[in-house]
């Protein structure tokens, strides 16, 4: 089930969102392939990464026999909505395994999207419309969770998973002074059975802290590694049964 | 002569400068003549009200004895609240210390002495032009009930209907829509003209003599023609003549033409003009919000964006040179108006004070070339406007940056972001995005802290906010611009910072209330 063992990222698609892509999660998948349908834009391509052509034939036997598919995350980011999810359900229908991150224009191919198998969308005009509105709405809020989330700040968000829960001595999540103890905040909790509760929910509430429940804490990057090391690791989870 | 003079242009010059004087001047031009004023409405309202009646007042004294009192009210209080608005706008209508003044320094600049005669013909020449305006007659005669006495002035009380057309903006709307049709209209005009004079004239020779004939003077016969070119048609006049009745045919056959090209005329008239003035009351509508945004283009994320900002509660003004798209944004249930964003003249018409009404400007066209032509535009108008543009394209980001905007959205960065976060933390960043969507009843919200609340709460460690299941994430202090996280109790709450809290949306407004309503001991 752990997402660790991805190694490698097939980005189907090369124009700006993928270049995009790349730069951000090169350092987490080095083996970056990316793949594109229209052969004069692999001529002209001179990046970094060679771009390799594909098409929607449904042959993915190459694919199977050049790279590992288990080991593979892929993103379908194709201009064309029609042939992204045409590609996304082609995906699925071979690889029923792979994790697949797909980018839509608009809502309704992002449903289009999810039906066809990918595990995550990111609905490009929705996720741009947000980020504007929440600016307006709550800019100061944007600007901290922004700074948390894309690690502009030292304040960090991690996931820490308990492996020595008889520190917590049977306590429930609630009565733990996380803040003054340890000096970060936990947001909420997911159970073994990956269900997520708001630390303050009357489930995570009536929930003793257990060895398995991995904790989404927010605080400076000492503070977090400290509290790691006093109850468990941090962790990377694999999260793909979670959209479909 | 030399002191008289001294004294009038220092009067000038010290009613120009004086606030007072300028406020009080202001505010009855507003009141009388600014469309756009506030308490415009009351007093137009108020004034209709005097003229209905007055108009009762006649009617009822036709027939029957009116009381002294009521006749009091209608031939003197009303006659003076008229003359006194009169006076008002004969005096609003154009400054006499600015003449005097230009006159005063174009005199001294070519070293001649005051001339306090060509400064008074000036005044007279311009008062005048007022005074001999249509709707200043009106008004004048408006006035003369007031001489009651006089039987026949009673009549000038249906001068006061007339006035209903000052304070009435739908006629006025009426006669500006008809008045782009001028030329017609006198085309149609001279044509029903002509026709009446030759069916009056021909008429009047081939029944006058004639002894069954009811037409006997010039008089009747120009009755008849208006009663028949009009296709009323009363039927107590009518030709008995075999030549009166052919001219009967062809007035009747031209009457019919005229009323036709008549109605046509007035409803083309309309149609033409209905976008402009639907706009004008859209523009009347933007002026009285207090505050709004301004989407400059409405297309994919303007879309969403003008959805969810309605959603919680703004108001928005979309404004695109497009006609489609304004429509549709019409049909979205916005307020938009088919002006060009990129002109300084767009936001002249709109009327408003872009400082204190607009809260933010969007440019949201899907070209760069457009925002950063929108954002020069707002900036040459407004230094301090916040200014936000989403970028298409990366390599137009400093343009973005040097017109002015306050903050860029580079979609496809975005999504690279988002990309990284899912590879990376995904459970942490769904946590976070959740607590952000709209579908989730955990929302993170912002306290600002007022007067009230910092005089109540002096520490951290006296928000309780435990026992509202309420996570303190920290305090953005106003003093210093900057985030504190996770907070020591021993911190101060000042006003003007703001408490970013997580929990259940429930929650947050019941802890809100709690810090609004408690009193120190």
């Amino acid at each position: 089930m752990m997402d660790s063992k991805k190694t490698s990222a097939l980005i189907f698609g090369r124009n700006d969102y993928s270049l995009k892509i790349v730069q951000n999660i090169v350092h987490k998948y080095p083996d970056v392939h990316i793949f594109e349908l229209d052969e004069d834009m692999i001529e002209k391509s001179d990046e970094l990464y060679e771009v390799n052509s594909f098409d929607l034939s449904d042959d993915w036997e190459d694919f199977k026999s050049t790279y590992d598919m288990q080991k593979s995350i892929a993103f379908c980011v194709l201009e064309n909505d029609a042939k992204n999810i045409f590609l996304t359900i082609s995906l699925r229908a071979s690889f029923s395994d792979l994790t697949i991150i797909a980018l839509s224009k608009n809502k309704e191919s992002a449903n289009k999207l999810t039906m066809a198998g990918a595990n995550k969308v990111i609905p490009l005009v929705q996720t741009t419309a947000d980020i504007i509105v929440e600016m307006l709405n709550k800019p100061i809020i944007t600007d901290v969770l922004h700074n948390i989330l894309y690690e502009t700040s030292d304040l960090k968000i991690a996931q820490i998973k308990v492996e020595n829960h008889s520190y917590f001595d049977g306590k429930y999540p609630s009565d733990v002074e996380w803040s003054k103890k340890h000096g970060v905040i936990v947001l909420s909790i997911m159970h073994e059975d990956m269900s997520t509760e708001f630390i303050y929910s009357s489930k995570a509430k009536h929930h003793a802290i257990k060895n398995g429940d991995i904790f989404i804490v927010v605080g400076y990057a000492k503070d977090i590694e400290e509290f790691e090391k006093l109850i468990g690791s941090r962790c990377d989870v694999d999260w793909s049964h979670r959209s479909r | 002569m030399g002191f008289f003079k001294r004294l009038i242009v220092d009067g000038a010059y010290f009613l120009n400068t004086s606030d007072a004087y300028q406020q009080k001047r202001r505010f009855f031009y507003n009141l009388l003549e600014n469309e756009n004023y506030r308490f415009r409405k009351y007093f137009d309202l108020f004034m209709i009200m005097l003229i209905f009646i007055s108009v009762a007042v006649l009617v009822r004294g036709v027939k029957y004895e009116v009381d002294d009192s009521l006749l009091f009210f209608n031939n003197i209080v009303i006659s003076i609240i008229f003359l006194i608005e009169y006076l008002l706008r004969l005096w609003v209508s154009s400054s006499v210390t600015d003449v005097i003044i230009k006159q005063s320094e174009y005199d001294s600049m070519l070293n001649k002495e005051f001339n306090l005669l060509k400064a008074f013909l000036k005044i007279t020449r311009i008062k005048l032009k007022y005074i001999t305006s249509f709707r200043a007659i009106i008004d004048l005669l408006a006035i003369l009930p007031f001489f009651h006495e006089l039987r026949l002035l009673r009549i000038f009380i249906l001068f006061r209907v007339f006035k209903l057309f000052r304070y009435a903006r739908s006629f006025q709307t009426f006669i500006s829509v008809l008045a782009t049709k001028k030329f017609e209209f006198i085309t149609l005009l001279m044509f029903s003209s002509i026709v009446i004079f030759v069916s009056t004239v021909l008429i009047y020779i081939v029944e006058a003599n004639d002894e069954g004939s009811s037409i006997t003077t010039l008089y009747e016969a120009f009755y008849w023609s208006i009663v028949t070119i009009s296709t009323v048609g009363y039927g107590d006049l009518s030709p008995v003549t075999d030549l009166g009745r052919f001219v009967a045919m062809v007035v009747i056959t031209a009457g019919i033409a005229v009323l036709a090209f008549t109605t046509s005329l007035v409803v083309s008239a309309f149609t033409e003009k209905l976008n402009e003035i639907r706009d004008t009351k859209t523009i009347e509508d933007i002026s009285k919000l207090k505050k709004f945004y301004i989407i400059c283009g409405y297309e994919n994320v303007a879309k969403e964006v003008a959805k969810k900002l309605s959603l919680s509660g703004a108001n928005i003004i979309v404004l695109d040179e497009d006609e489609s798209r304004t429509e549709n944004a019409k049909k979205d249930g916005f307020k938009a108006l088919n002006y060009n964003p990129g002109s300084v003249e767009s936001y002249k018409n709109l009327h408003i004070d872009m400082s204190k009404q607009v809260k933010a400007i969007l440019c949201l066209r899907e070209s760069d070339v457009e925002n950063v032509y929108t954002a020069l535009t707002v900036r040459s108008i407004n230094k301090d406007i916040f200014i936000l543009s989403i970028l298409i394209n990366d390599v137009h980001k400093n343009k973005l940056s040097f017109a002015g905007v306050n903050e860029i959205l580079y979609t496809q960065e975005l999504v690279g972001i988002v990309a990284k976060e899912f590879v990376g933390q995904p459970v942490a960043f769904e946590a976070i995005h959740a607590l952000r969507s709209e579908y989730s009843n955990i929302d993170i919200e912002e306290i600002f802290i007022d007067t009230r609340m910092s005089n109540n709460f002096t520490f951290v460690s006296e928000l309780y906010n435990e026992r509202y299941r309420i996570i303190l994430l920290g305090i953005y202090k106003k003093a210093t611009q900057k985030f504190l996280f996770n907070p020591i109790e021993s911190t101060i709450i000042e006003q003007g910072d703001y408490l970013l809290v997580i929990g259940n949306s429930v929650f947050i407004k019941e802890f809100e209330r709690y810090l609004h309503k408690k009193i120190r001991k």
